[in-house]
This record gives C-alpha cells, sequence and structure tokens, in this order.
C-alpha cells in the first residue's frame, strides 16, 4: 500500500510533527507511514484523512500485490 | 488508541534502579561469604526450615528485585506510545517467546540432573531481558530511520 501523506503535508504546509500531533501518534510513526514501512490501522488512517479534509482512499492507495 | 495494561513511563527508571541496586548487594553478600553461606541447597536442609534460612531470604530477594525491575522496564509505556509502539512491542514479545522456549527445550534434551534446574532458572528473567533488548534495538532503528530520512531531506 502507497500513500500521498508527504504530497498532501506539502500542500497544507504542516511537518510530520505537526501531523503527528493531531493524530495523536508519534513523529517516527508518521515518518513510518509515509515511507511505506508501516501501514496504519484504520483508525488512523481516518484520522490522517481527516486532517486533509479527503477520504482515505484518496490518501491511501492499494497496490498490484495487495488485491 | 489507548494503550492498556502498561505502567506509566517513569516506572521504568524505578526498574533500572531495582536492577543496579541488587549488584552492590549480591557482591556484599558474595565478599561477606565466598565460600557460600553454609548448605545452600533448600531441599536437603536438615532443620527442615529453608524458607527462613538467611540464604534462602536473599535468593529470593535479589531474585524479586532483579525481576520486579526488569518487569518494571519491559511494561512501562513510552513517552508516546501508539499502535506503531504497540505492534513493536507485541513483535519483540513473540521472539522472547520463541528464543525462550528454543533454550528451554534445548536445555531439557541435553541436560539433565540439576543442570536442568539451571535451564529453568534461566527461564525465569531470560524472556524479560530479551523482550528488552529486541524492543529497545527496533526503537533505536526506527529513530535512526526517522533521522535519516531527516537528513536526506536536507540534502
Amino acid at each position: 500500500m502507497t500513500n500521498s501523506i508527504r504530497v498532501e503535508r506539502a500542500i497544507k504546509e504542516i511537518t510530520q510533527a505537526e501531523l503527528a500531533g493531531q493524530v495523536g501518534v508519534s513523529r517516527q510513526t508518521i515518518n513510518s507511514i509515509e515511507s511505506n514501512k508501516y501501514i496504519p490501522s484504520t483508525l488512523l488512517a481516518l484520522k490522517i484523512a481527516r486532517v486533509f479534509s479527503k477520504t482515505v482512499e484518496e490518501i491511501f492507495h492499494l497496490e498490484k500485490n495487495d488485491i | 488508541m489507548r494503550p492498556k495494561y502498561l505502567l506509566p513511563f517513569n516506572f521504568r527508571y524505578f526498574g533500572i534502579g531495582l536492577i543496579l541496586v541488587h549488584i552492590p548487594i549480591k557482591l556484599l553478600w558474595d565478599a561477606m561469604y565466598p565460600e557460600g553461606y553454609g548448605d545452600h541447597d533448600p531441599i536437603s536442609d536438615s532443620a527442615g526450615n529453608f524458607l527462613f534460612s538467611p540464604p534462602h531470604l536473599f535468593f529470593i530477594g535479589t531474585t524479586l528485585m532483579v525481576l520486579v525491575g526488569l518487569f518494571l522496564v519491559a511494561f512501562s509505556r513510552e513517552r508516546v506510545e501508539d499502535e506503531q509502539i504497540t505492534q513493536l512491542r507485541l513483535d519483540s514479545l513473540r521472539w522472547a517467546i520463541y528464543l525462550n522456549y528454543a533454550i528451554l527445550l534445548f536445555g531439557l534434551i541435553f541436560t539433565h540432573g540439576s543442570e536442568s534446574g539451571h535451564i529453568l532458572m534461566l527461564n525465569i528473567w531470560l524472556p524479560l531481558l530479551f523482550f528488552i533488548l529486541r524492543f529497545q534495538w527496533v526503537l533505536y532503528r526506527l529513530n535512526r530511520s526517522a533521522r535519516s530520512n531527516d537528513s536526506e531531506k536536507k540534502v
């Protein structure tokens, strides 16, 4: 699964630490999600999408090998 | 997600303190009784009151200090205990159980008599110790990875 959090952060001009604070996780976790090393729970994915005022599908994308 | 069944963050310092305090106590005991304190084997204690004998009380006291110390270090929460940390914690716990049972089975197969007892003694603290080492190692790697990503962006 890939995601566009880094792009969305750049558009919204917020840092990893600020996003982490808004969704209640550590900055390292946001970094891991952006680097595709960690797949967030549904709850966290929904919280992240809400910060960017988008749907989960607009932020997170399934890859071929996920299907 | 609020983590359940974890101790407050500061409890780890109390745990480290207990482990550190146990070291001079053990060294002092060994210095006082370099030849050993009488009969250490409670089963063959002729008086039959091994429970309150000084070596047994010392053994229980120091073992409890180390075990409680390791427990506090292992199960106190991180500053930010989020879902990724919870997953790393569970992964480390699983590896600790794997290692523990591998050593236990290996020990039971290749030892006999009192040596088996030593393997069981090892199993008292090995899972906690391995869990702590593995968990701290993955946390260190996580932090290092985040830092290296930051430095890549700055270049």
